[in-house]
C-alpha cells in the first residue's frame, strides 16, 4: 500500500527531531567533557582517547551500529544486564536509535568544542584563578562561556548529524515507523515500495531543508566564536 | 604599617636554564624585585601565587603558610588572596568593564579583611567612563588600570604586578606610572612588583631585590642600594647613580621648586603647578645620575651650576679604567659621582674627605624615573 496523507512525513519529522534531541541530551555533556581533557590534559593514554573518539569518523557507521549490537544486544551480557536489572532495552527502540546516531555525532562534536577551548588563553583562567574562583567557577564563569559558541555549533552540527543518521540506526535499532523510523530510514523504506518515489522526494526535500538550516546556524555561531576570541576586531 | 603581611621565601626549585635558589623577607609597601630577562623573576612570581610549587621550601603570607614542602602543604592559587596583573591585563574578553572590575569583589573570601570599596577604586583609577565598554575597545593603558582596579578589588592580601608596563608606549608608561605611585598611597596593600625598567624601580620600589641567574644578588631598602658603589647590578650600569629623598619642598609660584636635603638647599627642575605635587608626594624622589655630578675641592663661583652640596667622600670604587664611583655622604644620604681615575689622582681624592659636589638642576630626574623612562625610547 502507498500512504499518500501526510501521516508518514510528520511522523518521520517526530521521530527524527525526537531521536536527534535524545542524541543531544547525552552526546553534548560527553564532548564538552572530552573536548575539554583532550584541550586541556596531558596524561598517557590521551593519544588513545583521541584515536576512540574519532573512530566513529572514519569507520562505516554499519560498523558503529554493528558494534553496539555486539557490546549493548539482548544476547551481550550488558544488554541481558540492562534488560533484566535496569529495564532498559537499547534495541530497536528510539533510545538505542539516539545512541546509535550520537556516537556517529561526537567526534565531529568533540572536534568543534575542544578548537574552541584551544582558542581560549590558559591564562585567562589563572587570572580568574588570582582573583578567587575555584577551577568549577572558573569552568562555569570563564572557559564555558568563552567556548559558548563553539559548544553551540557543536550542538546544531550534531543534531544535524542524528536527525541524518542512517547506517549505525539502522543496524542498531532497525527501521520500526514511530519508534526508529527517522527520515533517513523513512526515505529508504519509500524507495522499497514501487511508487514511493514522490514520498521520497518529499521527505528528501524536508531533510534538505533543515540540514540547511542547521548548517546556517552553525556556520553563523562560528563567525560569532571568531569575534568573540577578538580574531575579527582589532 | 606594622601589621602589614611580610612575605617570606625561602625555595629552590631547578629550570631548564637555571636553578633559583632564593631566600628572602619582603616587607615595606612596595617592594621592587628588579633583574634582566631570563633572570628568574617570572619563576619567583609564579611560586607566589601558587602556579608553580617549588622543589623544595616554604613560602609564607604574613602567619599563613603558602607552601611548604617539608608538610606537603599547599594552597592553590584561588586561596591564596594574591592580586595578579600581567604584562598584558588579561581581562575577560566576553566580560564588560564593569563585571571584569566586580569579578574578585564578588568572591571574597575573607570578610574581615577590609578591602577597597569600588566606588573608591573606580575613583582613583578614573574608570567611571568606561565601565560599560568591553576589552576589545580599550586601549593598553585602560586595560591596565581595569585590571589594576579588578586586582585592588578582589581583597587581596598582595599585589603583585608583573612587568605591568612593559607592553605600553612610553607617554601610556608614565600615565600608569602615576597612578600606580597613586594607589601604593591611597590603598593599604603591599606591592611587590616586578621589573627590567630601572625607571619604574626608581619611581615606586621601597624595597628592592636585585635577582640574576637564578640567584638573589643584593636586597635592602632602596636608598642603601642605589647610593652605593659596590651594589651588584647597580653602580656597574653606564646610567649608575643615586636617589635622594626630599623632606621639605619650597613652591614659590613663578620660580623653581627647592628641596631641602639634609639642611641644605636642592634647586628643581619644576616650577610650582607644573607637576601636580600632592602632600603625599613627600618624601619626594630625585635621582642623581652619578655622570652628571662634578666634584670640587673648594666651593666654586661664577658657574651656572645652582647646586653646590658639601659632602664628604665615604669610599672610591674603581669600575673600569676610566671611571671611578665616588660615594659621597650627605648627613644620612648617600650621593654617587664618577670620576675618571686621573682627574681623582688629580685632585687627591680619598675617604675621609669634605668635597662640594655641583649638580645642574637640570640634571635631577625628578620625580624619579622620569628622565629615565623618557631617554630610554630613544635607546
Amino acid at each position: 500500500m502507498i500512504p499518500t496523507d501526510s501521516g508518514v512525513e510528520w511522523q518521520a519529522i517526530i521521530t527524527s527531531l525526537s531521536v536527534a534531541a535524545r542524541s543531544l541530551a547525552f552526546t553534548l555533556p560527553l564532548a564538552i567533557l572530552l573536548g575539554w581533557v583532550l584541550a586541556r590534559k596531558r596524561f598517557a593514554g590521551l593519544a588513545v582517547l583521541d584515536a576512540l573518539v574519532h573512530a566513529p569518523l572514519v569507520l562505516p557507521p554499519v560498523v558503529v551500529g554493528y558494534a553496539l549490537l555486539l557490546t549493548l544486544g539482548i544476547q551481550s551480557p550488558i544488554g541481558q544486564w540492562l534488560d533484566q536489572v535496569l529495564g532498559v532495552r537499547l534495541v530497536f527502540t528510539a533510545e538505542g536509535a539516539a545512541l546509535a546516531a550520537g556516537i556517529v555525532a561526537l567526534p565531529i562534536m568533540v572536534r568543534s568544542i575542544r578548537l574552541s577551548l584551544e582558542n581560549i588563553d590558559p591564562r585567562l583562567e589563572r587570572a580568574a584563578a588570582s582573583l578567587g574562583a575555584d577551577p568549577w567557577d572558573r569552568f562555569r564563569s570563564i572557559t564555558l562561556p568563552l567556548s559558548l559558541p563553539g559548544v553551540l555549533s557543536a550542538a546544531i552540527l550534531g543534531f544535524a548529524i542524528s536527525l541524518g543518521e542512517f547506517g549505525a540506526v539502522i543496524t542498531f535499532a532497525a527501521n520500526v515507523p514511530g519508534e526508529t523510523q527517522t527520515l533517513a530510514l523513512a526515505i529508504y523504506s519509500a524507495l522499497q515500495i514501487p511508487g514511493g518515489e514522490a514520498l521520497a522526494l518529499r521527505l528528501a526535500m524536508i531533510s534538505l531543508f533543515i540540514a540547511m538550516l542547521a548548517l546556517l546556524a552553525a556556520e553563523w555561531l562560528g563567525r560569532r566564536a571568531q569575534r568573540w576570541h577578538g580574531k575579527a576586531s582589532t | 604599617m606594622a601589621d602589614l603581611p611580610v612575605l617570606s621565601i625561602d625555595v629552590s626549585i631547578a629550570r631548564e636554564s637555571f636553578l633559583l635558589e632564593c631566600r628572602l623577607d619582603i616587607h615595606g609597601k612596595c617592594t621592587a624585585i628588579f633583574g634582566p630577562s631570563g633572570a628568574g623573576k617570572s619563576t619567583l612570581l609564579d611560586l607566589i601565587n601558587g602556579n608553580l610549587a617549588p622543589d623544595r621550601g616554604i613560602i609564607k603570607l604574613g602567619k599563613e603558610i603558602l607552601v611548604d614542602t617539608s608538610t606537603q602543604a599547599f594552597k592553590a592559587p584561588y586561596q591564596r588572596q594574591i592580586g595578579w596583573v600581567p604584562q598584558d591585563a588579561l581581562l575577560f574578553p566576553h566580560l564588560n568593564v564593569i563585571d571584569n572590575l566586580l569579578f574578585g569583589h564578588r568572591r571574597r573570601r575573607d570578610p574581615s579583611h577590609s578591602s577597597p570599596s569600588p566606588h573608591h577604586v573606580i575613583g582613583v583609577l578614573g574608570l567611571d567612563r568606561l565601565l560599560a565598554r568591553w576589552p576589545r575597545e580599550l586601549s593598553g593603558g585602560e586595560k591596565q588600570r581595569v585590571a589594576l582596579g579588578r586586582a585592588l578589588l578582589s581583597n587581596s592580601k598582595l599585589l603583585l604586578l608583573d612587568e605591568p608596563l612593559a607592553s605600553l608606549d612610553t607617554k601610556k608608561r608614565s600615565e600608569i606610572l602615576d597612578l600606580l605611585d597613586e594607589i601604593k598611597h591611597e590603598f593599604n596593600i603591599p606591592i611587590v612588583h616586578v621589573t627590567h625598567s630601572l625607571a619604574e624601580v626608581m619611581r615606586l620600589a621601597d624595597q628592592l631585590v636585585l635577582i640574576d641567574q637564578g640567584k638573589i644578588k643584593a636586597a635592602g631598602s632602596i636608598e642603601s642600594l642605589m647610593g652605593k658603589a659596590d651594589t651588584p647590578m647597580l653602580s656597574d650600569r653606564r646610567d649608575a647613580g643615586s636617589l635622594l629623598k626630599l623632606n621639605d619642598l619650597t613652591l614659590v609660584e613663578g620660580c623653581p621648586a627647592v628641596g631641602l636635603l639634609e639642611g641644605q638647599s636642592l634647586f628643581l627642575p619644576l616650577q610650582a603647578g607644573e607637576w601636580k605635587l600632592p602632600a603625599r608626594a613627600l618624601p619626594l624622589r630625585v635621582y642623581v645620575p652619578a655622570h652628571e655630578v662634578i666634584l670640587a675641592l673648594e666651593p666654586p663661583s661664577g658657574l651656572s651650576v645652582r647646586n653646590k652640596l658639601a659632602c664628604r667622600i665615604e669610599r672610591l670604587i674603581p669600575q673600569t679604567s676610566q671611571t671611578m664611583l665616588v660615594e659621597l655622604s650627605i648627613g644620612q644620604q648617600r650621593l654617587l659621582a664618577s670620576v675618571t681615575p686621573a682627574a681623582s689622582e688629580e685632585l687627591g681624592l680619598r675617604s675621609g674627605l669634605p668635597v662640594y659636589a655641583l649638580i645642574k638642576s637640570l640634571s635631577l630626574d625628578v620625580p624619579a624615573g622620569r628622565n629615565l623612562l623618557w631617554d630610554s625610547e630613544h635607546l
